[in-house]
């Protein structure tokens, strides 16, 4: 890829207290490319995006690392200056549309704010976003408020809110996981089309493989709190090359498998922050661990193919 | 044919509404559950499955129609049969931190429901936690422990344990692994098929996970607004899907392969839920469905056996 990314995020870690929650993230995304950062609950997708916003909950510091929007570092930027970029520059959307919408306020309203105008000036602007993100019947749903809307719409007004000013980057927090499946699919496709349309770089956060095989371009899987494994998503589901995505992969019930056939099993859970120990995190729970794992922390290497894995075994995978 | 372990007939619940209206959150559904079966029962958040599991273990009331277990009627049985019965029927709910008691230990928690029942006491009792406990992959001395101590998979592996105390005829789940991590669903999933082949025992799984419900069910009920759309063995289910309906729902499935993914055909299902205080008049899914006719919007399709399924459509013959 020429262009250059719209978003760096550079060697990122987090702390709560003592524990160490991030720990050297990076990524990059270019304009118009979706880029999935995958991983379970806990392993810290949602603060990496909330960093990268600088939305972090007070309790949680920023310890290292650097995030840079279209080459221009914003780390330390004041917060007068975030709150500017923030809505305009870049945009986040959540898992609970309905949570995150003002129940006082039309969807005529949020749209207009996110312009920051009155809604008169910029109603037919409102309008053509509305028509734009599949809200049928616009001229009516404008006036309504989030309670008259089902949760698919309200995912869509997010969208329109957070697209309407047309970020650079829009960093998507679990967007789908609430809605059932047939929304579900509506909303995805909607977000590549926009994606594609407008050249935004997309972040979708998601623990879900399935959306990921769907949408993304290139994937990033974490690991409590690191990057296990980067690269082109048709590379990670062909041959993963860290013994997590390998597992994990292999671990979920697929429609072609055959049924009641047992699952490959990651033993034990993700440990906590407190446990985590000098070695590699995946030591406790990976079937291809030593001494040399647990000693140090694996960096992230280079696999040759566009790939960065961080397992010093990764050649014996498969 | 052997006796049902679960005979469901016509059955409906409806809720008071916000509005007058009454929410039919499940309108009139059949089934049956065989002994050593498991039938899945899928559909969209708000289609009634969950309002269905909790009428047949008895914790809502059904406005109409018949509940069998083991051919005994629930519906105006006295206190005293319920409660034999309610022993032969079990459930795992969602979520297991809400599922357990926080102040009980987990020999306790497991052994409840023999004890309550005078079925077992003092050493008998506590050998039979210790078996319990290793059927689903714990260990005996987890049970002097408390619940906060274990993992998420592991609380749903002791809620599982006490679910089997009393060697129900059938369990019933309800989206047991929806909210487990993705790296620990496999383990539950594989211990429940396990359980089902060692025990030979019946259950009603329900969930919104297709993926899910193929890998652990033998049969399949698919539900659309209160009613049942098709109901078919999982095989015939998923090869050759015969509802408008359920073929919407398999294509938004999205699987974790990014190449039979792309190449899908992309038919997105418009539109949304309608609501069940409001239902639509004909067939419910005209709303949303791409072969809709006049007829459709008029009659309601009975559930009607086509081949090896039974499927609730009008045109189901010409679509095939
Ligand atoms: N106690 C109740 N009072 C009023 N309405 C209810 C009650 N319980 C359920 N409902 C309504 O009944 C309908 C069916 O709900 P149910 O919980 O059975 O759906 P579900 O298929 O299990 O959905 P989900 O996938 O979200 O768990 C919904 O419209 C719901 O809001
Ligand atoms: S570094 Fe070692 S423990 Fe970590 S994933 Fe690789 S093989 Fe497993
Ligand atoms: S009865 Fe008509 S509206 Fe209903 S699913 Fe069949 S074709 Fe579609
Ligand atoms: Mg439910």
């Amino acid at each position: 890829m020429t262009t250059e990314p719209a978003l760096i995020v550079e060697n990122l870690s987090l702390a709560l207290g003592r524990a160490n929650l991030v720990d050297g993230v990076g990524f990059s995304v270019a304009p118009g490319e979706v880029l999935a950062l995958v991983g379970e609950s806990g392993c810290g997708k949602s603060v990496t995006a909330q960093a990268i916003m600088r939305l972090l909950a007070p309790v949680i510091r920023q310890t290292g690392g650097r995030v840079l929007l279209a080459g221009q570092d914003i780390t330390a930027l004041p917060e007068r200056a975030m709150r500017a970029l923030r809505g305009q520059a870049m945009s986040m959307i959540f898992q609970e549309p309905q949570a995150a919408l003002d129940p006082l306020a039309t969807v005529g309203t949020h749209i207009a704010e996110a312009l920051r105008r009155p809604l008169r000036d910029v109603r037919d602007q409102v309008l053509q976003m509305l028509a734009e993100v599949g809200i049928s019947d616009p001229a009516r749903r404008i006036d309504q408020y989030p309670f008259e809307l089902s949760g698919g719409m309200c995912q869509r007004v997010m969208i329109a809110c957070a697209l309407i000013s047309r970020p650079a980057v829009l960093l998507a927090d679990e967007p789908t996981t609430a809605l059932d499946v047939t929304i579900q699919a509506q909303i995805l496709d909607l977000l590549r089309r926009l994606a594609a349309e407008r050249r935004t770089a997309v972040v979708l956060i998601t623990h879900d493989m399935g959306v990921v095989a769907d949408i993304a371009d290139r994937v990033a899987v974490m690991y409590a709190g690191r990057i296990a494994e980067t690269g082109p998503t048709a590379q990670i589901f062909a041959r993963p090359r860290h013994p997590y995505t390998s597992l994990l992969l292999a671990s979920i019930p697929r429609l072609t498998d055959a049924p009641k056939s047992a699952l490959a099993v990651i033993e034990g859970r993700v440990p906590t922050p407190a446990e985590f120990g000098p070695g590699c995190r995946f030591a406790s729970r990976c079937p291809l661990a030593d001494d040399t794992c647990r000693a140090a922390t694996p960096p992230l290497r280079d696999m040759g193919d566009g790939r960065l894995s961080a397992c010093f075994h990764a050649e014996q995978l498969p | 044919m052997t006796a049902p372990v679960l005979e469901v007939t016509d059955l409906a619940v409806h809720f008071p509404g916000r509005t007058g209206a009454p929410v039919r959150a499940v309108d009139g559904v059949s089934f049956a559950v065989a002994p050593g079966e498991t039938l899945g029962l899928v559909g969209e958040s708000g289609c009634g499955k969950s309002t269905v599991s909790n009428a047949v273990v008895g914790l809502v009331p059904p406005t109409r129609g018949s509940l069998r277990v083991m051919g005994t009627e629930m519906a105006g049985a006295t206190r005293a049969t319920k409660h034999e019965i309610r022993a032969r029927v079990q459930m795992v709910f969602q979520d297991p931190v809400t599922s357990l008691n926080p102040r009980m230990s987990v020999g306790a928690a497991v052994g409840e429901p023999l004890l309550v029942r005078g079925l077992a006491s003092g050493a008998a009792l506590r050998a039979r936690v210790d078996e319990l406990l290793e059927e689903v992959g714990l260990r005996p001395e987890h049970a002097q422990r408390y619940p906060h101590q274990f993992s998420g998979g592991q609380r749903q592996r002791i809620v599982i344990a006490r679910a089997l105390a009393l060697r129900p005829d059938l369990l019933v789940c309800d989206e047991p692994v929806s909210a487990l991590d993705v790296s620990v669903r496999a383990q539950i999933l594989n211990l429940l098929v396990e359980l089902q082949q060692r025990r030979g025992m019946a259950s009603l799984f329900v969930s919104h996970d297709l993926a899910v419900v193929r890998h652990v069910c033998d049969r399949v009920a698919v539900m659309y607004l209160g009613r049942l759309v098709e109901l078919a063995p999982r095989d015939a289910l998923f090869a050759a899907p015969r509802h408008p309906y359920t073929r919407a729902l398999l294509a938004a499935v999205p699987e974790p392969d990014p190449v039979a993914q792309r190449a899908k055909p992309r038919v997105p299902l418009a539109g949304e839920i309608p609501s069940p205080s409001n239902p639509p008049p004909g067939c419910t899914f005209h709303t949303r469905c791409p072969f809709a006719t006049e007829r459709c919007r008029q009659e309601v399709p009975s559930l009607r056996p086509l081949g090896e399924s039974m499927v609730a459509c009008h045109h189901a013959e010409t679509l095939a």
